[in-house]
């Protein structure tokens, strides 16, 4: 298998999986490398509506497993990026159990000899479909916010890695700098301390960010978009390349050692 | 029998911290655990799951601040966390150094219900049963999850279930002994999409409402977010409240004191209103409606259209 295999997963829905996995896919694929984005959220897909590209899914990460189509008939390119970005589409009217643990693994193997890179959006929660996602990655990404429940969670989902062995990277998405500095929200050291995790990468809140991907555009095509930037450079660093951070200062947060001591 | 010893030692030690706690919060006549929740035996009461399919919309938010508004006219009210594993709703509420027993103790058997339930001293007829954390949700019987919900609907006027995101066995078993269900949308596409499908997985047992969370309608009037219409034009779902999007919302959970507690707090009325209707209080129709911001009404001055 030659291409990296990473899932990106969270514990807690809605800090930003499927936006992370359509923005740095489509930053990697900006960058020349060609990149396969699989939604592993069955039942409750939306990587297609992110990325714009719902209208033309034919087939699916189902129709695959099931023998009904070739691997590449189901791939859905992204055309404004050439021949560099696809997806493949999970099933909306089928559910997660669809799919094997051992399943999934195949297909992505099997994704991983076609690019560069092989990205994984997991559905919330620790559950099957968590299962699944995880199962033909060798890396992980792991999206947090600066919110109690959400870092419980990323700590939850940080266990169920180390069980895997997969080597894992945080992503801090929604800071909101003013806030930091004011003590309302915890800064990303905080977060990183809590979780004692590597950062891969600190993305500001933005309310606009809910207008482009209602629209279906990646950050990286809107050059109105100052967080376009923030995922090229995300990506550079997935690549290796050493990027310094824009570090944002802040307060400490007992109560969350307490929480995640207790439970 | 060492660790049941244990686990008995543990309840008479937790007990005895309770009554002690609550002495010391001067709640008139403290009762034991639960000791107010068994009066009038003889209603039963609302079952409501809160819900989403997508994750971060607001959900365990919501079921707070609803619960609280809904105790603070005076009704029992128990939430339930059916997040097994991922739990959030006892951080949410600011209780989780106070939970020692959850859900899956009380269903196993290895905890009684009054030792698992969580007073909240805030506010005196709000409880929480918090849910397991160290568990998977598969572990959680269905049958036995809507018995525990009928017991709790024995004793309290409303039993209000925080769902997991997803569509997967947690939804089910918190889905599995409500009659009532709020469905909890976001202004987005994605969020509008899972809301469809969870609404068609609920089928016709269920009863829905609709409850959208965080509009900014400086944005929506500037085109750049969906409104309340162009969201429930997908959906067609009896609207039950609109909220607002306030950043104080994550303040108050990492502090762990739900907005709804902070009577003057603008959005605290708009929970106000979804609990004055759940009671069957013909409230007004909910808006977002708020003034022009600052900068908005400048550009209006500048730049006309905006």
């Amino acid at each position: 298998m030659k291409a990296r295999r990473i899932v990106v997963t969270s514990g807690k829905g809605g800090v930003g999986k499927t936006t992370t996995t359509a923005n740095l896919g489509a930053a990697l694929a900006q960058r020349g490398k060609r990149v396969i984005l699989v939604d592993a959220d069955i039942g409750l897909r939306n990587l297609d509506l992110v990325l714009g590209i719902e209208k033309r899914i034919v087939f699916d990460l189902v129709e695959v497993v099931e023998g009904r189509c070739q691997l590449r008939q189901a791939l859905v390119r992204d055309k404004r990026f050439g021949d560099d970005l696809a997806i493949l589409p999970a099933a909306q009217t089928r559910d997660k159990t669809a799919v094997s643990e051992q399943q999934f693994a195949d297909v992505v193997a099997g994704l991983a000899e076609m690019c560069d890179y092989v990205l994984i959006d997991s559905p919330a929660g620790i559950e099957h479909g968590f299962r699944n996602a995880v199962a033909g990655a060798a890396e992980a990404i792991v999206v947090t916010t600066p919110e109690v429940s959400a870092i419980r969670d990323a700590d939850r989902v940080n266990g169920k890695l180390q069980e895997r062995k997969l080597p894992m990277r945080l992503i801090v998405n929604r800071v909101r700098p003013e806030m930091v500095r004011t003590g309302e929200m915890m800064s990303v050291d905080d977060v990183c301390d809590i979780l004692s995790a590597e950062l891969l990468g600190i993305v500001p809140d933005d309310p606009e960010v809910i207008d482009t991907t209602n629209r279906g555009i990646p950050l990286v095509l809107d050059p109105s978009q100052r967080l376009g930037a923030i995922y090229t450079k995300i990506a550079r660093r997935l690549e290796g390349e050493i990027i310094p951070f824009t570090q944002i200062g802040g307060g400490f947060f007992s109560r969350l050692f307490d929480a995640l001591r207790a439970g | 029998m060492e660790a049941q010893q244990t686990r008995a030692q543990q309840t008479e030690a937790h007990q005895t911290e309770a009554q002690q706690t609550q002495a010391l919060a001067r709640v008139p006549q403290a009762p034991a655990v639960g000791g107010e929740a068994r009066s009038e035996p003889k209603t039963r009461g609302r079952s409501i799951v809160i819900t989403s399919g997508k994750g971060g919309v607001g959900k365990t938010t919501t079921t707070a601040n609803v619960g609280i508004a809904l105790a603070a006219r005076g009704a029992r009210v128990v939430l339930v966390d059916a997040d097994v594993g991922l739990r959030n709703l006892d951080l949410v509420l600011g209780l989780e150094s106070r939970v020692r027993f959850h859900l899956l103790d009380v269903i196993e058997g290895t905890a009684p219900l009054d030792d698992a339930l969580v007073r909240d001293k805030r506010v005196p007829t709000l409880w929480l049963l918090a849910a397991a954390q160290n568990r998977e949700k598969d572990d959680v019987d269905t049958e036995a999850m809507c018995a525990l919900i009928e017991r709790l609907r024995e004793r309290f006027d409303y039993v209000i279930v925080d769902s997991p995101a997803g569509i997967e066995t947690g939804f089910k078993n918190a889905v599995a002994g409500a009659d009532e269900a709020i469905v909890v949308c976001t202004p987005e596409v994605a969020a509008v999409r899972d809301v469809d499908r969870v609404v068609g997985l609920l089928g016709n047992r269920i009863s829905v409402q609709l409850v959208v969370n965080r509009i900014r309608p400086a944005l929506v009037r500037k085109g750049k977010m969906l409104s309340v219409e162009d969201v429930n034009s997908i959906l067609r779902l009896p609207l039950l409240g609109v909220l607002g999007d306030a950043p104080d919302v994550i303040v108050a959970t990492n502090r762990g004191e739900p907005v709804a507690l902070d009577e003057t707090a603008p959005i605290a009325a708009g929970y106000r209103a979804i609990a004055a209707r759940i009671a069957g209080e013909d409230v007004a129709a909910p808006t977002a409606d708020e003034p022009a911001g600052f900068f908005e009404k400048l550009g209006s001055l500048f730049g006309g259209r905006h």
